[in-house]
């Protein structure tokens, strides 16, 4: 191995993945045989000798080039705390079967099968439930497909794999669900260098998930099964404040642990996000703080409002207007996460230098 | 008709120096021969085990050197002669036995004889066997031609017989795989009257006085080695400079001489018998010239012997001045050539040798020029299908987890050929044994992953105490036993997995997997060829504890090559390869390095070279864009 | 004095069959022979190089001294250029087949092979005469690679100097070979020794 090579893959391992703060988004694996996602992790499977760089373009934690990313945040009709967007209400599916089996109002996996009927795309990329799924992300296909990979993930377990691999595969339209990092990772995309603009060309549809932390899947794996938890979790959840657990479904039901027990877990690089509803995204969604069966919705491109209007015109989806009280408090917990952000990056810069 | 089974002699044949030692041996009376493989002295074994077809003699490859040397000593015990043979390594294996033999003698001629690999050209090491009989008092022949190596070994048998002793002979690889003219002598009637004395006392007690004993036969020799037609001087009445020297090293000096204009002022005494040395024999000669230089491969065994014998004899022959290892002017360590000879000999008389301006206007041409020429799997091999997987599952895991290598040809996973998983090699099993201790570290907060790898013929040989030392201290072993049914690196030769014999009979092969169970360890089988899975499977072994065994079940690429067909033919789609671009980057050829695939400087992609290729199909599953084509061979 | 060949290869190009057979001949012709193989990890790529001196007198070390080579025969082109140094000198004829054996390391990328032009030049400069002959080609179209060592051989014996014909080699052959393969061996053997003649011509 040459040493003195000091390529985008070496940047990308020093900047990131030996700093621990990768986020597993997953963007990186599936470019090429380097990156894998296994067991819950990005891993460095052998050195590259590339000088295209197109890993470090894409990753979420890397600085690369951070101005570029100004160029694809259109000044929409409102800038805010939580980004640009058109239209914040809150939603749920008009589905008996759907919001049955939803974490919230089941918006996305509605959205997502609205638009594979009506054409508008024809997989879907989206997480599989369990963290340790290899290969990781899903292309779903149909209906059942999404609603298998309905619920929460307490991860972004390597999702965009899935676009990598679709991308190679079929010339269909692609939605794409995931976590802010993985909203902003498509956008770095668009801007690759040489062949990002076509490879995004095929997302028709992204969809981001509200998120505050995401948690390491080993680290989580290690906890659990130290507690006597070795069956596969069916769901998880974290009631909103003044709640301290974290909540987990396994077959033999709900057990309960200390959110102070989990905090350690969270992946080092959530830190240092900034983005708590996922900006990146034409549509980005959360749950309705104290108020059941119900998503918070942000509605932030033409593209997301298009699809947004057919699916609640068509019956597929209800709206209400979003209390002023919960908008208040997700502005607050935006801005929360990106002071938290700031922090964070200048401790590590400070620590570095 | 083979000349080794010949049953008369007088004829001159073109013999290598393992097969002379093989002929000696037969023509000394040989009836009971075991080996273990080992470059350069599998040939001997090989020989003889070809012999037995039409000679009645018994031949055996035998589990390790230790055993193969017992059995052959209990030919001995029991009246018949015995010789075994191996590499220096096996001397270690051996020394023991071979320290309690020599106190407790021995009955019929037994011989051994050690082939050493000066440099390790084919070793892991580079070590000197004479010292060996040094240590144990055993007589000691260094044959310096294959002539000599026969008449040796032939003269050896009748020598263990007069002493009741074992008796060594040692070769170097310069000369047992070198081929030269060989007279032969004459096959004896093999009629050996095998029966066991009740009354042999072979054992060490009472132990001093066995010492003394073995001195007493050590004695013995030396008395029959004064006058050993093996030892001769050749040179001037008056040398300016006298070189001692023994083995196949000493054909070098009489061309250098020659060459310098030096034979008229420089005396060689070549020792054929070189422990214990004939001090009579050497006096006489060490009065002949006060500069003395010692001329033999590995280590101044003949230097420091010699010295201390002047030491002794100071008064009498003076102050000598000696030139060789000790002194700097022989290089400590690698094999003798005669391009040191020449320049030392040069040196020393001042003499303008050499084709300077050639060498030095070739030396930047060649340094630019001429890449080293790296070592590799063979194309099919399953060990690189394996060691892929081993990297695959370590990087998965990402604990900064490393091999423990052990010897055979998957000693190469120290090169990029097997990813340079391989982070140590030693001895014969001793991958096992490190292993063992490494899985109990854990206590101090040891968390690297270890995975130990070990052939079928070096499981046999000597990892199986490992893994029950592992069972019982209760360690954290991963063992993957590459199992390609063949003692590869050595040539093929069967071992008890293999279900035959060296004389070609079948045998009941000895079923690892069963035995491993039998410790009360778990034991898993899997496809070096299915990498992928193999590689889940030892990720998913990594995590759990105590002794674990990997069996990787695939025959050896030649093996299978020789006895049929490989199933696929390959070939690189042009259009979907990548090459350099970001994506691949020569993954297949760069990383994967099978060399049956090759890189295509004039369009920059890969394809598979056919000549090479034999078609096993598995680089067709790492190309990250599925250019690699795999079909179906007729037949 | 001895007459001293060098035979030098990759591992599986039949260096030490050729060997045998030239030992073979000369010990039938009633010449003293030595013959020095190293081989380490030959068989796993590695370079081979056996030694092979002739004498009417008496038998010589294995080892060539230096620079003391009077024919190499080279089966492939980096390993000839290997041992230039070490062997040539300037009265010393080289026969070189053409046909590289990419070592890993190349075909990794991790290192070039030389230009075979330059190769070729410097052996020329550095040297009596070279032949740089096609013979894995012909061996190809012999239909069997491995013929690749008779076909050197051949040109061996059509060597001038060279103290065994080609009559020599086929008296070794008949030793060595069964019946069945001896046909072929020999067209390999005519086919090299006319690819010297040619050239000489």
């Amino acid at each position: 191995m040459d040493d003195s090579i000091s390529n985008g893959q070496c940047q990308l391992i020093d900047k990131v993945i030996n700093k621990g703060i990768c986020v597993t988004c997953g963007a990186c694996v599936g470019l090429c045989p380097y990156f894998d996602y296994f067991d819950g992790r990005v891993v460095v499977m052998d050195r590259c000798t590339s000088d295209t760089w197109r890993c470090l373009q894409i990753c979420p934690r890397a600085d690369y080039d951070e101005t570029s990313l100004d160029k694809i945040i259109k000044k929409q009709d409102q800038i805010s705390e939580i980004g640009s967007f058109k239209k914040i209400f809150m939603a749920r599916s008009s589905q008996e079967e759907i919001s049955k089996m939803a974490q919230y109002g089941g918006v996305v996996s509605t959205l997502l099968i609205y638009a594979i009927e009506k054409g508008f795309i024809e997989s879907a990329i989206m997480t599989a439930k369990g963290g340790d799924v290899s290969p990781a992300g899903t292309i779903a296909k149909d209906r059942s497909d999404i609603l298998n990979c309905a619920g929460s993930r307490y991860n972004a377990s390597g999702g965009l794999a899935a676009l990598n691999r679709a991308i190679k595969g079929d010339k269909e339209r692609l939605a794409v669900v995931g976590l802010p990092c993985q909203m902003e990772a498509l956008a770095r995309m668009g801007l690759m260098e040489p062949d990002g603009a076509e490879r995004v060309s095929r997302v028709n549809l992204k969809i981001g998930l509200f998120c505050t932390w995401a948690l390491d899947y080993r680290q989580l794996n290690d906890y659990l099964k130290n507690v006597g938890l070795e069956e596969p979790i069916k769901k998880y959840d974290i009631p909103p404040p003044p709640s301290q657990v974290f909540l987990v479904l396994t077959e033999k039901g709900w057990r309960e642990f200390p959110l102070d027990d989990i905090r350690p877990l969270i992946q080092k690089g959530c830190a240092l996000c900034d983005d708590m509803t996922a900006e990146h995204a034409d549509i980005s969604v959360g749950s309705v703080e104290g108020l059941e069966g119900w998503n918070t919705v942000v509605v932030r491109s033409q593209k997301g409002e298009e699809i947004m209007t057919a699916a609640v015109e068509d019956n597929h989806i209800q709206i209400d207007n979003l209390p002023k009280e919960n908008f208040d408090h997700l502005k607050e917990a935006s801005l929360n996460k990106r002071e938290k952000s700031r922090i964070a990056t200048e401790e590590m810069k400070r620590r570095e230098s | 008709m083979n000349p080794i089974v010949q049953r008369s002699g007088g004829i001159n044949v073109l013999l290598q120096g393992n097969e002379a030692i093989a002929r000696g041996a037969l023509e000394g009376g040989v009836v009971f021969c075991a080996a273990y493989p080992g470059n350069p002295s599998s040939e001997i074994l090989e020989t003889l085990a070809e012999a037995s077809q039409k000679l009645p003699i018994y031949v055996e490859w035998s589990v390790n050197e230790k055993v193969a040397l017992e059995a052959a000593t209990a030919a001995s015990f029991a009246h018949c002669r015995a010789m075994v043979s191996m590499k220096q390594n096996g001397v270690n294996v051996i020394s023991d036995f071979l320290t309690n033999l020599t106190l407790s003698g021995t009955k019929g001629g037994l011989v051994l004889v050690s082939c050493d690999d000066p440099s390790g050209i084919s070793s892991t090491n580079e070590e000197d066997a004479r010292l060996f009989a040094k240590l144990a008092d055993i007589p000691l022949l260094e044959p310096a031609t294959p002539q000599e190596a026969l008449e040796m070994t032939r003269w050896s048998f009748q020598l263990s017989e007069n002493i009741e002793n074992i008796v060594m002979i040692r070769s170097v690889s310069r000369l047992s795989h070198t081929r030269s003219n060989v007279l032969l002598g004459d096959l004896p009637d093999f009629r050996p009257t095998p029966h066991f004395d009740l009354d042999s006392a072979f054992h060490t007690f009472p132990v001093v006085e066995k010492h003394k004993t073995r001195h007493q036969k050590l004695d013995q020799a030396a008395e029959m080695f004064e006058d050993s037609p093996f030892n001769h001087y050749q040179g001037p009445h008056k040398p300016e400079l006298l070189v001692i020297s023994s083995g196949c090293a000493w054909t070098y000096i009489d061309e250098a001489l020659a060459i310098l204009g030096l034979l008229d002022r420089v005396g060689v005494l070549k020792l054929g018998t070189t422990w214990p040395i004939p001090k009579k024999f050497l006096k006489k000669h060490l009065t002949l010239c006060d500069r003395i230089l010692f001329v033999e491969d590995v280590d101044p065994f003949l230097e420091e012997n010699v010295k201390a014998l002047a030491a002794d004899l100071g008064k009498e022959i003076g102050v000598k001045e000696f030139l060789g290892k000790s002194s700097g002017h022989m290089p400590h360590c690698g094999e003798q050539s005669p391009h040191i000879l020449l320049n030392l000999f040069a040196d020393i008389f001042g003499i303008d040798y050499g084709k300077r301006a050639y060498r030095e206007r070739l030396t930047p041409i060649i340094k630019e020029m001429v890449p080293a020429r790296e070592f590799g799997f063979s194309p099919g091999c399953p060990h690189r299908g394996t060691y892929y997987a081993i990297k695959t599952a370590l990087a998965w895991d990402n604990r900064d987890g490393f091999v423990s290598g052990d010897i055979g040809c998957y000693t190469m996973g120290i090169w990029p050929t097997g990813f340079n998983q391989v982070k140590s090699v030693h001895a014969m099993g001793s991958g096992s044994g490190l292993a063992s201790g490494y899985g109990k570290l854990e206590q101090f907060g040891f968390n690297q992953p270890v995975i130990t790898v070990c052939g079928d013929s070096t499981f046999f040989h000597a990892a199986i105490p490992a893994l029950i030392n592992a069972k019982f201290n209760q360690s954290d072993i991963l063992l993957l036993i590459l199992d390609n049914s063949a003692t590869a690196m050595t040539g093929f030769q069967p071992h008890p997995g293999t279900g035959s014999t060296a004389m070609g009979s079948e045998a009941d092969p000895v079923d690892i997997d069963a035995l491993c169970r039998s410790l009360g360890v778990c034991v898993e089988l899997a496809d070096p060829y299915d990498m992928e899975n193999t590689a889940k499977t030892i990720y998913r072994l990594m995590k759990e504890k105590g002794p674990r065994v990997l069996i990787l079940k695939r025959k050896c690429a030649i093996v299978e090559g020789r006895e049929g067909k490989f199933p696929y033919s390959l070939n690189v789609d042009q259009e979907l390869c990548l090459g350099e671009q970001c994506g691949c980057g020569r993954y297949c050829t760069r990383i994967f390095r099978c060399p049956g695939l090759i890189w295509d400087n004039s369009n920059g992609k890969a394809r598979i070279d056919e000549v090479i290729c034999v078609g096993c199909g598995i680089c067709a599953n790492i190309c990250p864009q599925e250019a690699i084509v795999k079909e179906n061979v007729e037949g | 004095m001895s007459f001293n060949l060098i035979i030098t290869g990759v591992g599986g190009q039949g260096n030490v069959l050729a060997s045998q057979i030239v030992g073979r001949a000369a010990v039938n012709r009633g010449l003293r022979v030595t013959v020095g193989e190293t081989f380490g990890l030959s068989q796993r790529g590695g370079p081979v190089m056996s030694h092979i001196r002739l004498s009417r007198e008496s038998n010589c070390a294995p080892l060539i001294p230096p620079n003391m080579a009077h024919v190499i025969l080279g089966l492939e082109p980096l390993e000839t250029l290997r041992i230039l140094m070490e062997y040539g000198n300037e009265d010393t004829i080289f026969i070189v087949n053409s046909r590289p054996i990419y070592p890993l390391n190349v075909i990794a990328g991790d290192v070039e092979y030389p230009d075979k032009e330059q190769i070729r030049s410097v052996l020329a400069e550095s040297g009596q005469r070279v032949f740089w002959l096609e013979a894995t080609q012909m061996a190809l179209e012999l239909g069997e690679p491995i013929l690749l060592n008779m076909i050197m051989l051949g040109a061996l014996s059509a060597l001038p100097d060279f103290p065994l014909d080609a009559g020599d080699f086929r008296n070794a052959l008949k030793d060595i070979f069964p019946e069945s393969k001896l046909e072929v061996n020999f067209r390999a053997l005519d086919m090299g020794a006319s690819l010297i003649k040619e050239d000489e011509d």
